[in-house]
């Protein structure tokens, strides 16, 4: 658990977060994908979906806003705010939900039995559900990550910010003997993302992207009155 | 029974037990020898090129050590053997830098698709009845030589087909040498989407006879006529990474983006400004802002030059596009045109782009020449921030003629049905599905039923590949040689290339080195100087220089770079453009025809390449039917957008089902009621509506291509596929729509 | 009240145990078929996943938590109105309370059922229980799940406890109306009552004890399982009025259940001159007084959302009072309150009849009322791209049809085991102390002038 976090910067264990650019973002759902490929994410079929038990760690929502002809529309790439103040946490009665000391909301699939109370705790509404055990129909299984370990039935999953990606980083920077560098790290939405609109690293490293990114002025925070202190910066757009 | 009996009895039974638990079959596959060299645990990234649109963006193909099952020897057993895990964007790639669309990450599917044909088949029962029994290769070869050496006893050779869609790089010099070389016609190309309006104007505009790129990365202003350019249109990914750009890229200067069409795109929804327009009328607008900025002298009639020429009134400037008279033939507001004329010349570099329906009408022409001469007359052409022609590698000499001019899919079909005897009798097949992407009046399904004998190279069975008599599997792009000269989206020429990044897992082979090894066997022989097609991609791109060396070093060899970073790219002579062709009239405005009456059908019908199949290619793909549509969020669905005022005229809510009928025919789908859509429109995605296409396409949902009327361009007659004219009524029944958003509306006032 | 000698009272209360009919039998087997049904959906949840259930993204939780704190809710019937009634000493209650306590514990069991029901890996239920493992891993007690499985567990406890601590003399009646094996039984579950002064002093002292320590628990039991929902920061869950509102509600389907019940077995058991008007009249009351507090409970947490206008909460508060779930919402106002209002407070209508129809409208009002405080929030939590809805589908019917068919099997089989009516009260009853006998009169007085 408690395993050193080799040294990205000299100050302590890193700060995961991301920015999202809203004013870039294209809703072209290139992450969404990406997210399923890298993550092992079960697809579910048509009748499953129709039951609303879709799962997509990352979203585009998209609001409508006016009518006819002055209509207007809003994109919006929604995953798992990896929340400092994270709702999901303490209604676990196992600790399968727990916060990682970089901050990340781990979910601990193997703890997990399935009282989905985090998933209702969480007012984004991104943690999904095994609903039955997934299936891939041969040979669809040989694209499997293997970085990534398959969930079963009744196993709670969420965005992990790509922990796998954040591991392999810190294992070839470690490797070659030189401290993580911003950019080192990029989840599978953020390395697809194809107008760039994503944007992750370190915000314990102030002059991270991410971090400059953060302090922008445009930038707001999703359901940031509950006090759940996400660590996903939305850029809003101009204009 | 006694106690020794009992416990004998146990002992058994726990044997078996522990037998029946190697009762797996997997563990009773022999496992071959591993043939790749791998770390297990350890990815490597090979290059690759995404083949799923025409937009040819290089990727990067995650392998990684895993265990397959696959025949060697005609033994099925287990391998360990690199796997292709994940599809990135290749970052040095010039046209999609390192991105990657949502198709283009599905693309891995493709390879492990469970319904992908694994085997060669040979028809078994009634052409059209799926049934087909797998042979070996050498006997399907066998049976393609002896139908060719019949042709050609005959002296029939002009009457082999190659029906493909638009081949390009090696593979389309291979064909093309192997079919002139035989004695019959070229291939013959087919896009259910095709783009040859758009070429066919920047040819006479321009004279380069191809896509536009955009550097909208530089661009201040952008005015989009239809194109979906962030979404399916021309090199997405590009635009997209330069749209990024255009927005926040630069400090302090962000461009303007306002996006003029009938039903709001996943590109319009990004637009500052959005404008509804009159389907058909687009080039009217265009011409309205050029005349407006004629007008007020912020540019003069003679900076359009060349493309300026091609439209009809342009040197007198445009009297006839006045304001007043735009507004009354697109209904945009007078105001509104002259606000965007100043704001286009004025906030330079402007740009003007237009795509897809516009040009999908039967003026198309008319409008993509007056967008060109718009853009021509604010000096964006070859201008940072506008539009640019990619330069084109010169791969291996001269490129082989291209399709036959002219030669569409509609009227070879209508020749094969018009005689006796066909005229197309041995057609080979390359992945092409016209019989879902063509209208039903052209009959192509009737026609392709008259020709004797068709043999297929397609990876999967669809509508079209499952009337062939001979399946001859490909590979899949992952699987074999790749090359591809993009013909867009980058500002240097590129030719991709890449090696096999995994072994075949099926039993399948490389289509050009099938018809290398075809030729071969042919009497007469077809000698093509290639061993294999490995072999000519090596030929080909050893002909391109090296880049400048570094003093005392050996320049790189081509081949080899070109293979580890996934092609060649660089500066090349620029291309002169074509001359202008002679007594060609200049295009004046004549009013969009659309078939069917107003009285009748009273609504425009939109057909859109859909964000998750494009043209309907890519239903296969079980990611990408579960990949909620961004504006609609519907999964493994069909639908029909209506506006919100006219379902409720029509007392539709979300979700009814609807039939929609044209002269054509009628469909039936699920509603989807938008606010972002013109009252009298009515879109619907391609993609879904499939017969025959794997398990998770095949009978979901409607083709809104089988209700498409035999409208054609006036000029390239190509078909004009949003000129038809439909009515809609509630019907009753399940519209079955699967949503994964719920509300449309981020502050819902539903319960006010 | 009626007198009634008291060899005639032990001949009539003990005729269930001693004589069986082939009713009881048929009765055993219906009910029994059914709960195996609901037992059977459950394996198969279990064997298949909770797909099979209408739960979804995003209404995680429906039919079995509602279930939960419904059948909670009924629990409360009994221990709690015992338990009260015990300490003011109204002697009324002599007839009613043993009915009540095992509405309590039957309850109670059927109620702790559904948190293993609607987990999705039940066979690790078992990490809920704080034990020392050599990995140090506890279950997290900043939980409510882990806060629930305490309180229950306790609740539990007690009210086994409170029930059969006050069976012991009538065990021990039975012990000596009965021969051979059974005798031998009941000898055994009367742990040795021989009925001297001695044991009837140390049971009188236990059940003051236990009347006094049970009440909070009951309170605390009903409050936590309200913070199941008031803990999450989901729109009309996070609410400060969750506590005493979930626990007035219990109380009042309670009363409900128990009034059903004694209604049932009255006519099953031919105990009319046992449980009589009065007593139907008097929780009747008891009913109408919660029946007001609940509806001033409602209004409070209505009109708070109303007014405070928050835009999340605003969506869950009308999608219950116009929207998709008003039908339900409206019915549940109408069997909760409008309902029983006539029948409860015109005196002429609070009759046995008038206190069931009453009775029933809150037992079927109270479900809903579970209902609409879990479904409605969770498919109008704050992102409305992720508003969902929420279909029940046939597993987690039968299983709530099952749990039911439990509740009165349960029910069945303990009137045929112990006297349901606990006799020595009732003999204590007949010969009641002065100052027992004025408040008899004075509680009979009071019933008339309401």
């Amino acid at each position: 658990m408690q395993e050193s976090s080799t040294a990205t910067t000299t100050n302590g264990p890193a700060k995961w977060g991301m920015a999202v650019d809203l004013d870039r973002c294209t809703g072209c759902e290139a992450c969404v994908t990406a997210c399923h490929a890298e993550n092992n994410i079960p697809t579910v079929g048509a009748n499953q979906a129709a039951a609303g038990r879709a799962m997509h760690w990352i979203r585009i929502e998209r609001y409508f806003e006016g009518e006819f002809p002055d209509v207007h529309v809003k994109f919006r790439p929604v995953l798992c705010q990896h929340c400092d103040n994270a709702p999901c946490e303490p209604v676990c009665p196992t600790y399968a939900s727990s916060h990682t000391d970089e901050g990340l909301n781990a979910q601990v699939y193997n703890r997990c039995i399935g009282t989905r109370y985090c998933a209702n705790a969480c007012n984004y509404n991104v943690r999904f559900f095994n609903w039955f055990n997934p299936i891939w129909e041969k040979p669809l299984h040989l694209q499997l990550n293997p970085d990534v370990s398959l969930r079963e039935v009744s196993v709670m999953e969420k965005c992990t910010f790509c922990v796998q990606r954040i591991k392999e980083a810190k294992i070839d920077a470690k490797r070659d003997a030189r401290p993580l560098a911003d950019g080192d790290v990029k989840p599978a939405c953020v390395q697809s993302c194809t107008a760039n609109a994503l944007v992750f690293g370190d915000l314990n490293d102030p002059e991270s992207a991410v971090s400059r990114l953060s302090r922008s002025p445009r930038g707001t925070k999703l359901l940031g009155d509950l006090g759940t202190q996400p660590k996903i910066t939305y850029l809003q757009r101009e204009g | 029974m006694d106690r020794r009996q009992f416990i004998k009895l146990g002992a058994a039974t726990s044997a078996t037990a522990t037998l029946a638990g190697c009762g797996n079959p997997e563990n009773q596959l022999i496992r071959f020898i591993p043939e790749d060299d791998l770390i297990p645990g350890i990815s490597v990234w090979k290059p690759s090129i995404c083949p799923l649109c025409s937009a040819g963006c290089g990727v990067l193909v995650r392998i990684m050590e895993g265990e397959a099952e696959v025949i060697r020897n005609g033994q099925l057993g287990l391998i360990k053997m690199g796997l292709a895990k994940k599809l990135e964007g290749n970052p040095q790639h010039p046209v999609n830098q390192g991105k990657l669309c949502v198709r283009g990450q599905a693309a891995l599917q493709v390879t492990y698709h469970p319904d992908r044909i694994a085997n060669p088949l040979k028809r078994s029962g009634e052409r059209g009845s799926g049934q087909f029994q797998e042979i070996s290769w050498d006997d399907a070869i066998a049976e393609l030589v002896s139908q060719m050496n019949a042709l050609a006893a005959a002296n029939d050779q002009k009457s082999l087909g190659f029906l493909t869609r638009p081949l390009r790089g090696q593979r389309q010099r291979l064909v093309a040498e192997f079919l002139s070389r035989f004695g019959a016609p070229a291939a013959l190309d087919f896009e259910v989407l095709g783009e040859d309006v758009m070429r066919r104007a920047n040819a006479r505009s321009f004279g380069y006879d191809q896509l536009s790129t955009f550097d909208l990365a530089q661009s201040r202003y952008v005015l989009t006529l239809g194109a979906d350019f962030l979404g399916t249109w021309n090199s997405p990914v590009s635009q997209s990474v330069g749209y990024g750009e255009m927005r926040q890229g630069r400090p302090g200067i962000r461009a303007t983006f306002v996006q003029v069409e009938p039903r709001m795109s996943q590109t319009g929804a990004n637009a500052d400004e959005w404008v509804p327009i009159k389907p058909g009328t687009e080039g009217v607008l265009a011409l309205g802002l050029a005349h407006v900025i004629m007008a007020a002298r912020l540019f003069p009639a003679a900076a359009a030059g060349r493309a300026g020429a091609q439209v009809a009134g342009w040197a007198n400037g445009l009297p006839a596009y006045t304001p007043q008279e735009v507004e009354r033939i697109t209904g945009i507001a007078a105001a509104r045109v002259e606000r965007l004329a100043r704001e286009f010349a004025e906030q330079r570099p402007s740009v003007a782009i237009i795509g897809g329906a516009p040009l999908a009408h039967t003026n198309g022409t008319f409008n993509a020449l007056a967008v060109n001469a718009l853009n021509a007359l604010v000096g964006s052409i070859g201008q940072p921030g506008g539009v640019y022609f990619t330069p084109r590698a010169n791969v291996g000499g001269a490129q082989a003629g291209t399709a036959q001019a002219g030669r569409t899919i509609d009227k070879v079909a209508a020749e094969i049905l018009a005689t006796e005897r066909s005229p197309i009798q041995l057609l080979m097949l390359g992945e092409a599905n016209p019989v879902f992407g063509t209208p039903p009046a052209w009959r192509v399904k009737e026609a392709l039923a008259k020709i004797p004998y068709i043999v297929s190279f397609g990876n999967f069975l669809d509508e079209t590949s499952s009337l062939s008599d001979l399946i001859l599997p490909d590979h899949s792009f992952l699987e074999s040689w790749v090359d591809d000269v993009p013909e867009s989206g980058a500002m240097v020429a590129v030719a991709s290339l890449a090696p096999p990044a995994m072994r075949p897992l099926h039993q399948t082979r490389a289509m050009p080195d099938v018809l290398l090894d075809l030729g071969r066997r042919l009497t007469p022989a077809i000698e093509l100087p290639w061993q294999n097609y490995q072999a000519m991609l090596q030929a080909a791109f050893s002909t391109l220089p090296a880049p400048p060396a570094p003093a005392g070093e050996e320049p790189a060899d081509v081949w080899r770079t070109a293979q580890a970073q996934g092609g060649w790219w660089g500066e090349v002579a620029a291309r002169p453009a074509a001359a202008a062709a002679q007594g060609q009239a200049p295009a004046a405005y004549t009013e969009a025809q659309f078939d069917g009456a107003a009285a009748e059908y009273p609504y425009h019908f939109l057909p859109y390449a859909s964000q998750q199949f494009l043209d309907g290619s890519l239903a296969h793909l079980p990611w990408l039917q579960e990949l909620p549509d961004v504006l609609t969020s519907a999964m493994w669905s069909s639908w029909v957008e209506i506006n919100t005022q006219t379902a409720s005229q029509l007392g539709i809510v979300q979700g009814d089902l609807v039939e929609v009928g044209s002269g054509q025919g009628t469909l039936r789908a699920p509603v989807f009621v938008s606010p972002a859509i013109a009252p009298d429109v009515i879109a619907m995605p391609v993609g879904q509506g499939h017969e025959t296409f794997t398990r998770y396409a095949s009978g979901r949902g409607a083709n809104p291509i089988s209700i498409l009327a035999p409208v054609l361009e006036a000029e390239t007659g190509s078909l004009a596929w949003a000129a038809t004219r439909v009515r809609v009524s509630k019907v009753d029944g399940d519209g079955g729509l699967i949503l994964f958003g719920g509300s449309l509306r981020e502050h819902s006032e539903e319960h006010r | 009240m009626s007198r009634i000698a008291p060899n005639q009272m032990t001949d009539d209360l003990l005729r269930p145990l001693l004589h069986t009919t082939w009713k009881f039998y048929a009765g055993v087997a219906v009910l029994g078929s059914i709960v195996l049904a609901g037992l059977g959906a459950w394996f198969y949840q279990v064997y298949m996943g909770l797909g099979i259930t209408g739960d979804n993204w995003p209404v995680f939780w429906g039919f079995h938590e509602t279930n939960f704190v419904f059948w909670i809710g009924i629990s409360h019937a009994g221990t709690l109105i015992s338990a009260i009634l015990r300490m003011v000493d109204a002697t009324w209650r002599r007839p009613v309370t043993r009915c009540a306590e095992a509405i309590t514990a039957f309850a109670l069991m059927i109620g702790a059922l559904f948190p293993l029901i609607h987990l999705g890996r039940p066979w690790l239920a078992w990490w809920l229980i704080p034990y020392p493992s050599e990995r140090m891993i506890w279950p997290n007690f900043r939980s409510p799940l882990a806060w629930d499985f305490f309180a229950i567990n306790t609740y539990l406890t007690s009210s086994l406890l409170f029930l059969f601590l006050p069976m012991l003399p009538d065990l021990a009646v039975v012990r000596d109306k009965t021969t051979g094996l059974r005798s031998k039984i009941y000898g055994l579950l009367s742990l040795g009552w021989q009925g001297t002064p001695k044991q009837w002093h140390r049971l009188e002292m236990a059940m003051h004890i236990m009347a006094i320590a049970i009440i909070p628990i009951a309170v605390s039991v009903h409050t936590i399982v309200s913070f199941d929902f008031s803990m999450a920061v989901v729109p009309m869950w996070h609410s400060t009025i969750f506590g005493p509102y979930f626990v007035a509600g219990a109380i009042f389907s309670g009363i409900a259940a128990l009034i059903i019940a004694m209604a049932l077995l009255r006519k099953i058991l031919h105990l009319e001159a046992y449980l009589e008007p009065i007593h139907f009249n008097n929780l009747g009351k008891l009913l109408f007084t919660m029946s007001l507090l609940w509806g001033y409970f409602v209004f409070n947490e209505r009109l708070t959302t109303w007014y405070g206008n928050e835009t999340h909460e605003m969506a869950a508060f009308w999608i219950t009072q116009t929207g998709r779930y008003a039908p339900l919402f409206w019915t549940m106002v109408f069997c909760n309150f409008i309902l029983p209002f006539p029948f409860l407070a015109i005196r002429k209508l609070r009759t046995i009849t008038g206190c069931v129809i009453a009775s029933c409208g809150v037992v079927v009002g109270m479900w809903l009322e579970r209902f609409l405080i879990i479904v409605p929030s969770l498919s109008t939590k704050p992102i409305t791209y992720s508003w969902g809805r929420y279909m029940p589908q046939w597993p987690e019917i039968t299983i709530m049809i099952g749990s039911i068919a439990a509740m009165v099997l349960l029910y069945v089989l303990f009137s045929k085991f112990v006297p349901l009516i606990s006799m020595w009260e009732m003999k204590v009853g007949e010969h009641p102390e002065v100052k027992e006998a004025a408040s008899v009169a004075a509680a009979q007085e009071a019933g008339e002038l309401l």
